[in-house]
């Protein structure tokens, strides 16, 4: 199933979804410009998986934020379906970690979802778009409930929805399962992985957690340092669909992970 | 000493909103002053606020008012919070009691204070007692109600501590329980500030016992729109002189606990 | 049937008994001639009172007048407040050449506005609205401010992610965001309102409850002194309840909130 947004372009669709090249973000500071991303170059292909792994403070909120066209580029630029952007770009869409502050609290869950889609759809299709994200979350029963009333797993997965209500072309998520515990984290990795396989977005999912990284990705980008850059990138050869039990044994989980880590560690001591 | 001194007022200065944002205010006034040409029965100009009220302190009216006004206000004040406290703590301290009062007690609040005035001149008369009497009253209930709720909500662990160092009832008073409730007194006096203030006006107003709201109301009667603008000024920066003294007070006392919220 | 004896359990019994008991020793001790005070009614002479000045159409008239003031000057401050509250809450830069003039005004006891307010209107209701509007729009434009400045970068974040147009964001994230402020604003403007008009009418404009209350005070009619006291009181308390009961009924998800927050 092809989840390919409303920005189409009229020439033969590339392959390619995203792609940034050497693209560099800096700051206005009291005592001068503050570079936050030097020379990122990333490519996203349709219906992949792309984590970005690194640790804290090395830019991976500004770098979905850049992707996401809430931040501009001060150099290079980013490009979605071969044209650059200006501004968040139609077919992808931002899913936040901090969900209680990311969702209207004073709306129903079901209007939650269907908020991005309000004014763009007939009322009967936004509530045919709105049934089938829920269901796609498993929240149908939850439509009338206010997200204050939810757990935080649950109402993750609403922002989830209603980022999928739009049938986006590409999905960027930002540490996501963070603030949730383990168990709930990893329900919602096996979710995220079978959400992805019905609508066929692509994904940038950013976290700090390495395993999660592998587990998830198709292809897992390492960043790095501050001003952060993207150093390795690998490929991840781990076979679907992935099991949090069977897949996280085997060796060559074991093998990508220390690979990460030394990637990760590399840079920090280097 | 001096420079922890000068160190805190830097800060306070800083945190205070940026002077530009007088503008307005500013604008408005050198405004009015350019519009108005002569004198005027209802809109005289800044500067004819200012001769007015010169006018006031050479004929010693407004020295010696401001002066009674500010008595009032400290001294009602004064005693409110000192028998709000003391009741307050009382009260609190009895469980029972404060149940059984706290309704009268919240609906004395209630009563808006410039109501009283009328009252309190049928029973007292119109003299310098009934006027002291209203302002304490207005301003008790904030602070009393506060002091009163704040000892109930003392942690039991401090409590328990107090009983495990044995103090008498006194120490245990000075030391453990008047620390404790502070910031909530402080919270019931900047309510009651206000309210002291207005009801001070109000009796000025009413009775024309000697005070600012006396000479607001007599220079009103006899058309001086000079003087009674140039009064407004001085009452609206007597507001807020009190309040950011109060605040800086308030700093003072609470720089070294924990910040709120 | 248990519902009742849950509801009685939570009833502050020894609180209800203490006001009764107050009220019924007042009434003994003043009957018996124990206490002997000049100008202080008894409860059943006040009770007296109120029959008398409702059965003459005094206290209506007094109260509708009241009443007058206090709706018509709160409207106008909402409307005044909210519009440059949100204006503030939304420029910073607007703000910040505000802020310290607000502080500055909004100290300043509304009953100082009195004397100005007779000077230019003399006795009017003219008069009790200018000594009302002023400083009941502090509350709420300081209110409203806080709480447009305060709604959530992330909201805003949300709004651009999905595209939405600035008239859009205005409508379907800020305001909605920003209403429980603006609801606590209103609120408390409304018992300010009632206590300036009151004021203005002690002060100036005489007609109103707060006329009334001086008028029998200088009659020497204690009686009706503690009436009218009590029916500011009430009026005080049937604002209240209105004002909580539109707000639960209008916007019922923000209602919620501001009980939350309370």
């Amino acid at each position: 199933m092809n989840g390919a947004g409303p920005g189409r372009s009229t020439q033969a669709e590339p392959d390619l979804v995203f792609s940034c090249r050497d693209a560099s973000v800096e700051f206005a500071r009291r005592d001068g410009p503050r570079r936050v991303l030097d020379r990122i170059s990333l490519e996203l292909r349709r219906s992949e998986f792309l984590t970005v792994v690194g640790p804290s403070g090395t830019g991976k909120t500004t770098l979905l934020r850049l992707l996401g066209g809430l931040t501009p580029s001060t150099q290079g630029a980013v490009h979605v379906n071969g044209r650059p952007i200006d501004g968040p770009p139609a077919g992808v869409v931002i899913v936040f970690q901090d969900y209680s502050h990311a969702l209207l609290q004073w709306r129903t869950v079901g209007r939650n979802v269907a908020f991005g889609l309000e004014g763009k759809l007939p009322r009967d299709a936004i509530d045919a778009r709105v049934q089938d994200a829920l269901r796609l979350v498993r929240l149908e029963a939850h439509k009338d409930d206010h997200p204050w009333q939810l757990s935080g797993g649950m109402q993750q997965r609403v922002q989830i929805a209603r980022a999928l209500a739009l049938r986006p072309a590409v999905l960027l998520m930002d540490e996501p399962f963070g603030a949730l515990d383990a168990m709930t984290k990893a329900a919602l990795q096996d979710e995220l992985l079978r959400l992805r396989d019905a609508t066929g977005s692509s994904i940038v999912f950013v976290t700090h957690d390495i395993e999660e990284a592998v587990y998830l990705g198709d292809r897992v980008a390492v960043i790095t340092g501050a001003p952060g850059r993207i150093g390795r990138t690998v490929a991840v050869d781990l076979p679907k669909p992935r099991d949090q039990i069977v897949t996280r044994e085997l060796p060559r989980f074991l093998e990508l992970r220390h690979l990460l880590h030394q990637a990760i560690g590399q840079s920090e001591h280097a | 000493m001096m420079q922890r001194l000068f160190i805190r007022l830097r800060t306070v200065v800083a945190a205070l909103p940026r002077a530009r944002g007088l503008l307005p205010l500013i604008v408005l006034l050198t405004a009015w002053q350019l519009l108005q040409s002569g004198p005027s029965p209802y809109f005289p100009a800044p500067s004819q606020w200012w001769t007015a009220a010169v006018a006031l302190v050479d004929r010693q009216h407004l020295a010696a008012a401001f002066g009674a006004t500010v008595l009032t206000f400290l001294e009602g004040l004064g005693l409110a919070i000192a028998i709000g406290t003391a009741l307050g703590v009382l009260i609190g301290m009895s469980d029972r009691a404060a149940r059984a009062l706290q309704p009268l007690l919240e609906f004395m609040r209630a009563i808006p204070p410039p109501v009283t005035v009328p009252v309190a001149a049928l029973l007292i008369g119109y003299n310098g007692s009934m006027k002291l009497t209203v302002v304490v009253l207005s301003a008790l209930w904030p602070i009393l109600l506060n002091a009163s709720s704040a000892v109930r909500q003392i942690d039991p662990v401090l409590l328990d501590v107090a009983r495990s160092f044995r103090l008498s009832a006194a120490e245990r008073l000075t030391r453990v329980i008047l620390p404790a409730i502070v910031p909530a007194l402080l919270i019931g006096i900047r309510v009651a500030i206000p309210l002291a203030i207005v009801v001070t006006l109000l009796v000025e107003m009413l009775t024309s016992l000697p005070g600012i709201g006396a000479i607001m109301i007599m220079s009103q009667r006899n058309f001086q729109s000079g003087e009674v603008y140039a009064l407004l000024v001085l009452v609206g920066l007597f507001g807020f002189v009190v309040n950011d003294l109060f605040a800086l007070i308030e700093g003072v006392i609470l720089r070294s606990r924990p910040p709120r919220g | 049937m248990p519902e009742i004896g849950r509801f009685l359990a939570r009833v502050n019994w020894p609180g209800f008994a203490t006001i009764v008991v107050g009220f019924l020793l007042w009434e003994l001790l003043l009957r018996a001639g124990l206490a002997q005070y000049q100008n202080l009614p008894p409860p059943s002479a006040i009770a007296d009172g109120l029959v008398e000045i409702t059965r003459n159409g005094e206290l209506v008239a007094d109260a509708l007048h009241t009443l007058r003031v206090v709706l018509i000057g709160w409207a106008t401050a909402v409307v005044i407040g909210v519009a440059a509250g949100l204006i503030l809450g939304v420029s910073a830069t607007l703000r910040d050449y505000s802020l310290a003039s607000i502080e500055v005004l909004r100290p300043m006891p509304g009953i100082a506005f009195a004397p100005v307010a007779l000077l230019l209107f003399g006795f009017s209701l003219q008069m009790e609205l200018m000594v009302v509007i002023l400083p009941a729009l502090w509350p709420v434009l300081v209110n409203t401010m806080g709480a447009v400045a305060g709604v959530h970068a992330r909201l805003f974040d949300v709004g651009r992610t999905f595209r939405l147009s600035g008239a859009a964001t205005l409508r379907k994230i800020m305001l909605p965001a920003a209403l429980p402020g603006v609801l606590v604003g209103a609120r408390l403007s409304m018992t300010l309102a009632l206590v300036l008009a009151v004021v203005a009418e002690m002060v100036g404009n005489p007609a109103g409850l707060g006329y009334a209350v001086v008028r029998e005070q200088q009659a020497m009619r204690p009686d009706l002194v503690f009436a009218y006291v009590v029916a500011i009181g009430a009026m005080g308390v049937a604002l209240n309840a209105a004002l909580t009961g539109a707000v639960a009924r209008l916007f019922p998800a923000a209602a919620g909130r501001v009980r939350e927050a309370a």
